[in-house]
């Protein structure tokens, strides 16, 4: 069963049957993670790298941004009986425009958030594929922890 | 077959805009009109009333009372809203369909048209500009060429990809290359065979390329900026993805920052998904499941 995580929203199961996808990745970041041992699989996809843009809006949804987007996926996943040593965490998205100049450089803070928020708190990134100018759909199955990217109409597994 | 001739020929043969939608651009477009003007131009056109009348009333709204008339809706939601809902309702027909050559899915290109004309809209307060509701409008219209094009650029996808890719170039310049019209140029053909006002017109034109424009315009700089942040939030993405160029000048013209392109796409997807509630189209909000 397909389950939608539509933009600046957070899904969470443990339901095997279950595949979280989330659709058209522009500079936005999908994670996925996933726990094998005790079947826990998550999803994020956030639009922004900070709340401090918008605090009222990072009340309203966390998901919206990296530094709230990311701490609430993992305790959601926590509370549902995931545990981090197990996690495998993969991560898409994070494209760009066709910029000289860098100056709509949302992709890039998106990512440069979340590696800091990762290194923080001792999280390895298992597989990853962001950055260029392709729209991307991403699934995973939590059943078998398969997690796949869709582009210009062709599939990757990573 | 002449892909170019035969551009040419589909646009000469587009149906008519309906009616109250041509009469309230041009009255929207008129620094000069009033509030009565909009009101009598929508005021004959049951359908449309009707129309506003049903989404006024549905569940979204939360109404104490029943909304029974048009002066009535424009009271409890203010112009510029009943504005945008006659104009996002005309458009439903035409952009909701799916744009196989883009790899749009049924209702795809209006939802980016939406987001894009919202965004617009803020874009231009945030110019200062006199006319949000114009700009509104004109985002709504940017991609029109789309539904032309779609066709062609669904023939002759493979080879405009690989000119993409190889050369680095935006997919709208390898629709021109390949096709001898992009979408932009399509799209303002039939604004101006509908007659819509020239500063609608303009921006379909260049709305991936402000800088081109000897004078240059606020209107279009406001939906060229509203375009990238809602193809960079991938609202609405197709195949061509972000292959489009970032237009740095564009941002130093108005002293804009990336915070600003960032504070208008949260507060553009949360206007989205409070339109996409009005017209049913709810986004799931729920968050856990164990």
């Amino acid at each position: 069963m397909d389950r939608v995580v539509d933009i600046a929203d957070i899904k969470v199961t443990k339901d095997p049957r279950s595949t979280l996808i989330t659709y058209s990745l522009g500079s936005c970041i999908g994670v996925a993670i996933w726990d094998p041992v005790n079947h826990v699989g998550g999803m994020l996809h956030y639009m922004l790298p900070e709340s401090s843009i918008s605090p009222d809006k990072a009340k309203a949804n966390p998901a919206m941004f990296a530094d709230t987007g990311i701490p609430t996926l993992f305790r959601s996943v926590y509370k549902i009986g995931a545990q981090k040593n197990n996690l495998v965490v993969k991560v898409a998205g994070g494209s760009h425009l066709l910029d000289d100049n860098g100056m709509f450089n949302i992709g890039k803070r998106n990512y440069v958030t979340l590696r800091k928020l990762f290194w923080k708190n001792k999280i390895m990134i298992d597989a990853e594929q962001v950055g260029g100018s392709i729209s991307r759909t991403i699934r995973l199955n939590v059943g078998t922890g398969r997690f796949t990217i869709h582009s210009r109409g062709q599939e990757t597994e990573l | 077959m002449n892909t170019a001739k035969d551009i040419i020929e589909c646009v000469g043969s587009i149906q008519p805009l309906p009616d109250t939608a041509l009469k309230l651009m041009n009255v929207m477009s008129d620094p000069k009109s009033k509030l009565e003007d909009i009101v009598g131009t929508i005021k004959y056109d049951q359908a449309v009333t009707s129309e506003v009348l049903k989404l006024c009333n549905s569940a979204f709204f939360g109404m104490s009372r029943e909304v029974t008339s048009l002066e009535d809706a424009l009271k409890c939601l203010g112009t510029a809203k009943v504005l945008q809902m006659v104009m996002s309702v005309h458009t439903n027909n035409m952009l909701g369909r799916e744009q196989h050559g883009y790899g749009l899915d049924p209702g795809v290109l209006w939802k980016h048209s939406v987001a894009v004309a919202l965004a617009s809209s803020q874009f231009a307060q945030k110019l200062r500009l006199a006319d949000t509701n114009l700009a509104f409008t004109a985002g709504l219209l940017h991609d029109i060429g789309k539904t032309i094009l779609n066709e062609h650029v669904a023939d002759e996808f493979v080879e405009i990809v690989r000119i993409v890719t190889d050369e680095r170039i935006a997919f709208v310049e390898a629709e021109r290359r390949v096709l001898g019209y992009s979408h932009e140029e399509v799209g303002a053909m039939m604004a101006e065979k509908w007659k819509l006002p020239e500063s609608i017109v303009r921006c379909i034109r260049y709305h991936h390329a402000p800088s081109d424009l000897e004078t240059h315009d606020p209107l279009v700089d406001a939906v060229y900026l509203a375009n990238c942040v809602c193809l960079l939030l991938g609202i609405g993405l197709g195949e061509d993805g972000l292959c489009s160029r970032a237009d740095a000048e564009v941002l130093e013209r108005h002293s804009l920052r990336e915070s600003d392109l960032e504070f208008i796409g949260a507060q553009t997807v949360v206007e989205l998904q409070r339109v996409q509630a009005m017209f049913g189209d709810t986004p799931n909000s729920e968050q856990v499941d164990s």
